[in-house]
């Protein structure tokens, strides 16, 4: 079993204890403001991704910024992630929001994307 | 609207009301206005594919999306201008076809010395231009096709710009938005069934804003006595405040640079509203 695997399911003890997280709260606030009770569901959704990850969110950035593939796949296992939290679909796009924006202020650029209804209309 | 208010309105618009189409009589007004756009030469070298993205096939809705690398503008406007340029729309032989039609109807003046044999010998022969004409024998004699394609590129850039006046002046919001990555820019001309000579210019975004134009503040510009000199370079044109203040009251506004209180509340709730991170 890989060190990683090992630590699945384990995760930090405290995600806002880490530079990372401060760095995302620090900015995101500085433009919007968001309340505790925000800050508390999306700092719940980020301590089960990283626990689903077996890493801190510090060490999750700096893979996500040091590689490109690694990033992707990031991206790849956030996907399945958001689908072990909620069957609904639009649910877990905004699950999934919340750990692109701890990915986006913390520089590591990822594709965003809006509800799918958004752009897919017929007329 | 008056021309100085739809000059003063424009903002590069990026949040658009998903949910309503534009009418097609809009769409053709702006392009109306955009064929009338002032080049030299009449050369005219701008083409465009005007989409209507909810009537795309999903694929290739997708596609061209992705060519654009899903910029969130891109997904949430209904209709898409993609301008192209023309390279054979600014070879010497298309000049020598445009003047003539200008030489024609008198907007080229023989007493300047326009004639179509003047013209054709300077773009065919070099034959040198007189006192009084511009020197199209050296513009134009023997031009490189990379420079007719740069020449009808800066020309429909100029279109763009129009362009995006003309949809302003509609109601509308709009924005210049790259048409593809570079890399993916063949890609979305094979989707478009574009001509592969086609130089890829810009693609124009319109439809109704969801954001208020005016919430992010006037764009910051340079100072106006940076930009323009007086008899030489480096003499700045003097800026007459009271020019400013009328032509502010004409409906030109000034640049401020400050976005109104709420512009972040706004941007955050549109972000929810579309399903972006916050």
């Amino acid at each position: 079993m890989s060190a990683t695997e090992d630590r699945q399911g384990q995760g930090p003890a405290d995600v806002q204890a880490y530079r990372s997280i401060q760095l995302w709260m620090d900015v995101v606030n500085k433009m919007y403001h968001l309340s505790e009770a925000e800050w508390e569901g999306r700092l719940q959704i980020m301590q089960q991704f990283c626990e689903a990850e077996g890493k801190d969110p510090d060490e999750i950035v700096a893979e996500a910024r040091g590689d490109r593939a690694e990033k992707i796949d990031y991206m790849r296992r956030l996907k399945r992630f958001v689908k072990t939290l909620t069957p609904n679909p639009m649910l877990a796009h905004d699950y999934e929001n919340i750990i692109r924006s701890f990915f986006i202020n913390n520089g590591a650029r990822v594709v965003t994307k809006p509800y799918p209804d958004v752009y897919n209309r017929t007329q | 609207m008056e021309f100085l208010e739809a000059v003063g309105k424009r903002r590069s618009v990026r949040w658009f009301k998903t949910w309503e189409p534009v009418p097609k009589e809009k769409i053709q007004r702006i392009l109306e206005v955009v064929r009338l756009t002032t080049c030299p030469g009449n050369l005219q070298p701008w083409r465009a594919v005007v989409v209507e993205r909810d009537k795309l096939d999903p694929k290739v809705r997708d596609q061209l999306l992705a060519c654009d690398n899903w910029q969130g503008a891109h997904t949430q406007a209904p209709v898409w201008i993609y301008f192209y340029a023309d390279p054979e729309g600014a070879r010497p032989e298309t000049f020598a076809t445009r003047t003539k039609e200008l030489v024609d109807v008198g907007a080229l003046p023989a007493a300047f010395g326009w004639n179509i044999q003047s013209i054709e010998g300077a773009i065919f022969q070099n034959e040198t231009m007189p006192a009084g004409m511009p020197a199209i024998n050296e513009l134009l004699y023997g031009l490189p096709y990379e420079m007719s394609a740069n020449v009808a590129y800066a020309e429909t850039v100029g279109a763009c710009a129009v362009a995006t006046l003309a949809a302003v002046n509609e109601g509308l919001g709009a924005c210049l938005h790259m048409i593809a990555a570079p890399s993916k820019q063949e890609e979305a001309k094979r989707l478009l069934g574009v001509p592969e000579s086609f130089v890829p210019v810009w693609q124009l975004l319109i439809g109704y804003p969801a954001e208020d134009p005016d919430a992010g503040g006037m764009r910051p510009r340079l100072p106006f006595e940076q930009i323009f000199s007086y008899q030489n370079w480096g003499e700045p044109f003097h800026r007459d405040a009271q020019v400013v203040a009328d032509l502010e009251a004409e409906g030109l506004a000034q640049p401020t640079g400050e976005p109104k209180p709420y512009r972040f509340d706004e941007l955050k709730y549109l972000a929810r509203m579309f399903g972006y991170p916050v």
